[in-house]
């Protein structure tokens, strides 16, 4: 009790100091505002006298000799009068603008004051609390001070687990789960970047097991989506113009999500609005959660980075290596493992593009990376568009020979169909990934407008090829499409021009 | 032993003192240029709002001396840029003159650590 009594004294003392300390400076305030205010007022006066002055040509005065003597004068020039402007220099003026020097003064007077009674407020608010921490030290008044004393034992091992939950690539639902399981309200954050680095071993494996949870959830979604899906492909085959006006109308909103705009119309048709609800139900789960990665909106000059990509090559690497980047800032800012993070990426599922780079060479049976999806035999397997070089040949290939069936409508309608029958596999997927992790956490908007011409060019490039052969084996009942509406450029004339 | 250490301790507290004076002149001389900016500022302004219709004096002592519109300006002009480089300077001078300071702050604490265990030593003994 007697070193409580001596700490509480010290801090008395302290606080005694704090508080003269801070009537000192309001003190001080005071007083300048009260200067201020004189000056004011003498600067009122003058203005005062300078507006009567030119009544009168002259007057008489009585003018002060030295001390003690005044001698009869006259003032003469009344409208002339010598203005100090300071560092010893003057300007003749008139009077009114002399006036109107003073009112330039007043105002930087005014500001003054303002400032000084600002300050003056501040330090009247400090002096309040001192007051109140001296009462609340004494222990005399009502206020009682607050503290929990934060037990480490309890955290470690939970904090490991929330620690998971809190990477920035781990998938959210597992982290809900375990942020459910162990609910701890103070200081989350901290306790999780001292656990963080305990975790990163476990993690890794635990990361397998959800991989492994997620492929089953995966076809079990992918049948589900195919049951959905096909009844909205034969729709839209028939209607063909308005999957294209559907997937044009949801290219720019979904331009803004880089992973998405490949996609099957008919996934996008469901799965925007879908994706995006889900994206929005994770926005949520990452806005609840204290760590979990929030979604960053950034720009891309060069789309064709950004584009989804196949394989292990070409663009996407860009992009996940931003993403990489910028999820290792944001981790680092929030106290994550970064070397997880990138292992996560390599390893882990969390982008569609991921899907491809994992899924793809199984699918393939090709072992060998491929270099572009809009290859004829990896078309089967992807549905992503591939903004690489050596697709443009392709591209060229495709729009002749896409020009020999229905442009837009087949390729729209045919897209469907390819991702829904072939590329349900690998479409699912990514829907469910959707689900669970809409995306690595960074929105790469792109410019619509660049995207616009491109995607329409793109995103069928793929399919037409499959499309080409179905129709080629099946029935060749499109081959004299009408000719293209004026309004819509088929997809490759509009790859062709842009080209131009 | 107790007594030189004392010494010591002593005469760097001087140096500190020193050293702490030569800051404040400093700072105050620092103040007297920034409150000549602020009011070269003000002139400055006040010039360009005055036409040529205004006669523009200089006070050289005791002596009002009449100058022209565009001479007043170009020297208070010169005089900002002088004040801003003096008050540039000082502000390096400052700078080292806190660094030599806080060393000397530190030498004296260690001097005192020492002092007092010399202090508890001869106590002890």
């Amino acid at each position: 009790m007697a070193e409580e009594g001596n700490v509480s004294a010290e801090q008395l003392g302290g606080l005694l100091k704090l508080r003269h300390e801070h009537e000192k400076v309001v003190k001080d305030c005071e007083s300048r505002i009260q200067h201020w205010i004189k000056v004011s007022d003498d600067y009122d006066a003058l203005k005062d006298r300078l507006r009567t002055l030119p009544d009168q040509l002259c007057y008489d005065v009585m003018v002060p000799f030295g001390r003690l003597a005044f001698m009869p004068g006259k003032l003469v020039h009344t409208n002339e009068v010598m203005v100090l402007l300071g560092d010893n220099w003057f300007a003749k003026c008139s009077t009114k603008q002399a006036q109107k020097i003073v009112d330039h003064r007043m105002k930087h007077v005014k500001n003054e004051m303002e400032d000084l009674s600002k300050t003056r407020k501040n330090f009247q608010a400090r002096v309040g609390f001192a007051k109140d921490l001296e009462t609340m030290s004494d222990r005399k008044g009502h206020y009682v001070e607050i503290r929990e004393e934060v037990g480490d034992d309890g955290f470690t091992v939970t904090k490991g687990k929330q620690r998971i939950a809190h990477k920035l690539n781990s998938k959210p639902k597992l982290d809900s789960v375990l942020d459910l399981k162990d609910e701890n309200e103070e200081e989350v954050k901290g306790e999780k970047e001292e656990a963080g680095g305990k975790k990163s071993v476990l993690t890794e494996e635990e990361l397998w097991t959800r991989l492994d949870e997620l492929e089953k959830l995966e076809e079990l979604q992918d049948e589900q989506d195919r049951l959905s899906d096909n009844a909205d492909m034969n729709g839209e085959d028939t209607t063909t113009s308005s999957s294209e006006e559907e997937r044009e109308a949801d290219a720019p909103p979904i331009n803004g999500i880089s992973l998405k705009p490949s996609w099957s119309s008919a996934a996008r048709s469901t799965a925007p609005l879908s994706g995006k609800i889900q994206e929005e139900e994770e926005e949520d789960e990452d806005e609840e959660d204290h760590g979990l990665p929030t979604i960053f909106f950034s720009h891309t000059v060069e789309p064709k980075k950004v584009r989804i990509n196949t394989g292990k090559n070409t663009t996407l690497k860009f992009s996940e290596r931003k993403e990489q980047k910028e999820h290792s800032k944001r981790k680092k800012k929030n106290g994550h493992n970064n070397g997880h993070s990138h292992h996560e990426l390599h390893n882990k599922i969390t982008t569609p593009a991921d899907v491809y780079r994992l899924f793809v060479d199984v699918k393939n049976g090709e072992l060998v990376p491929r270099k572009s999806i809009l290859k004829s035999r990896s078309r089967e397997n992807s549905v992503c568009s591939d903004t690489s070089e050596s697709s443009t040949a392709d591209f060229d290939e495709r729009r002749i020979i896409g020009r020999s069936f229905s442009h837009d409508e087949a390729n729209h309608s045919d897209t469907s169909d390819g991702i829904a029958e072939e590329d349900s596999p690998v479409s699912v997927p990514l829907q469910t990934h959707s689900r669970f992790e809409a995306f690595s956490g960074t929105v790469i908007e792109k410019d619509p407008m660049h995207l616009s011409v491109p995607h329409l060019t793109i995103s069928p490039p793929t399919l037409p090829t499959i499309l080409e052969r179905k129709q080629e084996e099946v029935v060749p009942d499109v081959v004299a499409p009408p000719p293209p509406a004026p309004k819509r450029v088929s997809k490759f004339k509009a790859a062709r021009l842009q080209q131009k | 032993m107790a007594e030189t250490v004392q010494k010591k301790l002593q005469g760097e507290i001087d140096k500190y003192t020193q050293m702490q004076k030569e800051v404040s002149k400093n700072m105050s001389v620092r103040q007297k240029l920034e409150t000549q900016l602020t009011e070269n500022n003000i002139v400055k302004t006040e010039l360009d709002l005055l036409d040529s219709s205004n006669t523009i004096f200089k006070l050289i002592g005791p002596v009002l001396v009449k100058q022209d519109l565009d001479e007043a300006k170009a020297n208070v002009a010169k005089r900002l840029e002088y004040i801003n480089g003096e008050i540039q300077r000082y502000e390096s001078l400052l700078k080292d003159m806190e660094k030599k300071s806080e060393q000397q702050r530190e030498v004296l604490t260690s001097l005192q650590q020492e002092f007092q265990k010399a202090q508890g030593l001869a106590v002890s003994s």
